[in-house]
């Protein structure tokens, strides 16, 4: 194996195409797949030295841009400015353990794409939009799009997240974030990311192999109901070791109950 | 060009260490088995147990998550030089005194979690101590003399 610590996009853009070659974020998940013998990468270019994929900032539609190497710790810091930046951080805060935040990357865990992850949920949810790099040029895909099954996206082999771009929120929205697993740090059994504003936007992680967008409800009904009766309409969700399919669904709608009512009550009249 | 070795500099308890190691060494391994390290302990050695943790520029970290040649120029503080000249640092006077430790396997990753937390909350609720030690592993105590080390390092506690 051999290791390149390049310090612009351009550069790691030709370093990874070749076969084998593997980007190195924080390496929260490849260090430890590495070590379990899950990955056996023959090129490492480790994106710690570039200083454009790093840092926070404003745009001018009045959203925010997030480099994709900012930490899971740095986000669970992000003012509450806007209920996706509230989202955002929330999801931050419930990722791994204390160690972990301080090294895992945004950009890290999204290009990973694990179904049960924390960002990839409150992403969509939020509508955020993906920022590509390449050798050949930029593009930017929607969260909802850029996610295509487990572990799984539409990043090309020469391709680095550069930055996640939110939209402004809408004006008095409220956001929250519910996540289900079996102990404090571990990966989700479910999740649930609402936004309420005008309208509802809330989205489910571990139900599916991609996160899902709930539609049909309505906050001053039965949201639970609801839920369950929109959930029914699509495949059953996954058991794995974590829970079964049938206690996925089972707590599934409780779950979206509780975060749609959380981001009701953080909006401001 | 293809290396598996490669010279790497290390800036371990104040002291540059200069050592050959493999690309996909892990920071634990080198401070183990490079430089004789060894209150760095390996674990799960994939991020769960917090055994192996270790300050990097003043921040926790996974020792088995890093590799070492991507280290750079960054401080790394292990648990044999959290006491300073001391025999025992405050934390580590408390886990003592609380009798929070059985096996110990498990204590340098707890000191060095909490000598994190300490560091910018010299005051920490329970909650926060129970936040900090999220991602440590004991499989002898049970945690409860662990958290009240830290209460009565805190001063919350009697």
């Amino acid at each position: 194996m051999d290791y390149v610590a390049p310090e612009t996009v351009a550069d790691a853009c030709r370093a990874l195409d070749a076969d084998g070659s593997h980007c190195l974020a924080g390496g929260q998940s490849l260090v430890a797949m590495m070590n379990l013998g899950l990955a056996t990468p023959e090129r490492l270019v480790s994106l710690r030295r570039i200083t454009e994929l790093r840092g926070v900032a404003p745009t001018p539609d009045g959203g925010l841009r997030i480099g994709a190497m900012t930490t899971h710790a740095e986000l669970a810091d992000l003012a509450p400015d806007s209920p996706a930046a509230t989202l955002l951080a929330q999801a931050a805060r419930v990722v791994a353990y204390p160690a972990v935040r301080n090294r895992g990357t945004l950009g890290g865990s999204i290009a990973l794409a694990d179904p049960a992850a924390d960002y990839p949920v409150a992403l969509v949810a939020i509508d955020a939009v993906i920022e590509l790099v390449s050798a050949t040029g930029r593009r930017n895909v929607p969260a909802r799009e850029f996610f295509r099954g487990m572990f799984d996206t539409v990043l090309t082999r020469s391709e680095i997240v550069a930055a996640v771009r939110m939209p402004r929120s809408p004006e008095g929205a409220g956001a929250a974030y519910e996540k289900l697993s079996l102990v404090a740090g571990d990966f989700a059994i479910l999740s649930v990311a609402a936004i309420a504003g005008d309208d509802l936007r809330v989205a489910i992680g571990g139900y599916a192999m991609t996160p899902l967008l709930v539609a049909g409800l309505d906050p001053a009904g039965e949201v639970r109901e609801q839920a369950a009766r929109e959930l029914a309409r699509l495949p059953a969700p996954p058991g794995d070791q974590r829970a079964s399919t049938g206690y996925r669904r089972r707590v599934a709608p409780e779950l979206v109950r509780r975060a749609v009512h959380a981001a009701m009550r953080a909006r401001h009249a | 060009m293809r290396e598996h070795n490669v010279r790497c500099t290390l800036n371990v308890n104040a002291t540059m260490r200069d050592t050959l190691v493999r690309v996909d060494a892990t920071l634990l391994e080198v401070l183990r088995e490079n430089l004789d390290l060894t209150g760095t302990k390996r674990g799960c050695n994939h991020g769960v147990c917090g055994a192996c943790n270790v300050l990097l520029d003043g921040t926790l970290v996974r020792s088995c998550l890093m590799l070492a040649v991507d280290v750079g120029e960054r401080a790394i503080v292990t648990v044999e030089a959290v006491a300073g000249a001391r025999p025992f640092s405050d934390v580590q006077r408390a886990l003592i005194d609380a009798g929070a430790i059985q096996c110990g396997f498990c204590t340098p990753g707890f000191v060095m979690a909490l000598t994190a937390l300490f560091a910018h909350d010299p005051r920490p609720t329970r909650a926060a101590i129970r936040a900090a030690i999220s991602g440590n592993l004991c499989r002898c105590s049970g945690y409860v003399k662990i958290v009240e080390a830290a209460e009565r390092l805190a001063g919350v506690a009697p």
